[in-house]
């Protein structure tokens, strides 16, 4: 029975506006963000594209670290990091997990699709967190101690410094190097289908998808951006842990010294684009 | 040509000619002596003949005539619960083979159609066993009275002519109306826990059945005037927020009502009552 003399615990008090606000964080921002995360990463390898602008070293390493650039220009970015990124994945993660905990997974006895689906979204939740979790101790806190080879990432050397962490060391892909390649495999691989599985079902938990047609139709929609980022993300991760780091350090150093620039719009391309002529 | 073995193993039953030939099923039956009792598996097999329309019940009746395990070990009859025997009360809901059914429909002829074939019987997992396969399902009733299921029409004075309804939202609201509590879509549910606690029914998910039932009442011309409170309950813990998306309820739903379509309308209802809830109040 409720005791009425004793005030509800707060996660009783505020059970509907933590379970929206967990559904919430995990497609704002913490979704939006890996999108965005992805399309950067996987710059290495769309980045290739600039060959004619960065003729010094890996284009893509150079595009890459054009992009890093760009987001350390931000202003507060320490701010953003923190209340945009830091804190929501944290409170997505501890919630998620408490709330993983109160479902006992029955897939052996009803193997339904969605219901294995259910049964990998908490998975990739438990296995998505460490991961998360290695990838900003490791890479954006500096534990070092993690990294075999102890290689430090550094912003002004993104790719070069990145492609070590995954090699183990700057001499080729290592034994150790390779297993936490595939460990970065397997963990963007599990958070994409936890971001695809979960913007489908957030669209039944928020109402938006009532009927089984609708639900069927937003499926298709969730899978199709589901397949589009796993493309995104594998090739970030391949581009990465097969990058020669001497290659990429000479187009990073060309875009940080202002010799090449992958944005840059060569003049003819301006009149091309103006036939009035090239007011600037 | 009697005790002639047929191509699939059966054999025509001398005792009981016209009938068709019988065979031997075996059924594991997972048993418990009372509330609170370790659990453990007694062995049975039935005599049963082909084309004679035996259900699972047919055959636990010849158990209890003569409780004697396929061992040979006499033991007690296996208790169950029953009632319509038509697949519309939902008493003799258990656990058929893995899976939540009323063993009144489950028939031996698909089951186990040949001789030897064998059959598992589980009491739910989801409510207090009471004995054997007989489970005590009095939470869905409490669930139903703490949402409200009903259309508030006491009172001392005549109320007049309902509302009209319209045949299009009958329809629709049809389907749910064909609950009967039978607990299928609770024992499929990954959410949905074991409480024999009744203290926690309060705050434990309510699960599929009362989320279609609450949709069923609030659609009703006049029960919809405790729509408020209904989603009071569906915003509180256990309400529809605790569901998990695994549709294992309307997969299992003997009665194949809508349910995950029941759960994304009270999700889009409690959402709008929510920010009604957070904005003006």
């Amino acid at each position: 029975m409720p005791d009425h003399d004793r005030p509800a615990p707060f996660m009783q008090r505020h059970h509907f506006l933590l379970r929206r606000l967990h559904s919430l964080a995990g497609i704002m921002p913490i979704g939006v963000f890996l999108m965005s995360h992805l399309t950067t990463n996987s710059s290495v390898v769309w980045g290739l594209v600039n060959a004619n602008r960065i003729p010094e070293g890996h284009a893509g390493a150079g595009t890459f670290q054009h992009e890093v650039n760009f987001i350390h220009s931000l202003p507060y970015l320490i701010l953003i990091e923190v209340f945009g990124l830091w804190l929501p994945i944290a409170f997505h993660a501890v919630l998620g997990v408490y709330y993983a905990t109160t479902g006992r997974p029955n897939h052996a006895r009803y193997p339904y699709q969605d219901n294995w689906r259910y049964t990998l979204q908490r998975i990739s939740g438990y296995v998505g967190v460490l991961f998360i979790f290695y990838h900003i101790a490791t890479l954006r806190w500096g534990w070092t101690f993690l990294i075999p080879g102890g290689t430090q990432w550094e912003a002004q050397y993104a790719a070069s410094t990145l492609a070590m962490a995954l090699q183990g060391g700057g001499d080729g892909l290592t034994t150790p190097g390779l297993l936490v390649s595939a460990g970065y495999m397997v963990g963007v691989s599990l958070l994409v289908f936890h971001l695809a599985n979960g913007l489908w079902t957030a669209a039944i938990t928020w109402g938006l998808t009532v009927t089984a047609r609708a639900q069927r139709r937003w499926g298709l929609v969730c899978a199709g951006l589901g397949a589009a980022m796993m493309v995104m993300a594998w090739s970030a991760v391949i581009g990465f842990a097969t990058l020669d780091p001497a290659q990429a350090r000479l187009a990073e150093e060309a875009v940080n010294r202002g010799h090449a620039d992958p944005a840059h719009v060569e003049p003819a391309e301006i009149l091309t684009q103006n036939p009035e002529g090239g007011r600037p | 040509m009697p005790n002639a073995t047929s191509q699939n193993g059966t054999v025509e039953d001398p005792a009981a000619p016209g009938v068709g030939r019988t065979r031997t099923v075996r059924f594991r039956v997972k048993r418990c002596d009372g509330p609170g009792k370790p659990s453990r598996w007694e062995s049975f097999d039935v005599r049963v003949a082909q084309g004679e329309g035996a259900n699972i019940l047919a055959c636990l009746q010849r158990i209890a005539a003569n409780p004697v395990t396929a061992e040979g070990a006499k033991t007690t009859p296996v208790v169950w619960d029953a009632g319509c025997l038509e697949e519309v009360c939902g008493a003799c809901t258990m656990v058929v083979n893995g899976r939540a059914r009323q063993a009144c429909s489950a028939l031996i002829d698909t089951l186990a159609p040949n001789d030897g074939d064998e059959i598992t019987l589980e009491p739910m997992s989801k409510f207090p066993v009471v004995r054997d396969l007989h489970v005590d399902r009095s939470r869905m009733f409490h669930t139903l009275k703490r949402l409200k299921a009903w259309a508030p029409i006491d009172g001392l004075y005549a109320l007049g002519p309902g509302p009209r309804e319209q045949p299009a939202r009958q329809q629709e609201r049809y389907a749910y109306s064909t609950c009967m509590t039978c607990g299928c879509c609770l024992e499929a549910c990954p959410q949905f826990r074991l409480e024999p606690q009744p203290g926690r029914w309060d705050t434990a998910f309510v699960g599929a059945n009362a989320i279609g039932q609450t949709l069923l009442f609030n659609e009703h011309a006049i029960a919809g005037e405790l729509a408020p409170d209904r989603l009071d309950e569906m915003l509180a813990p256990g309400g529809v927020s605790d569901c998990g998306n695994a549709q294992n309820c309307v997969k299992v739903c003997p009665k194949e009502i809508p349910l995950t379509d029941a759960i994304a309308a009270i999700g889009r209802a409690a959402t709008i009552h929510g920010l009604k809830r957070f904005f003006a109040r």
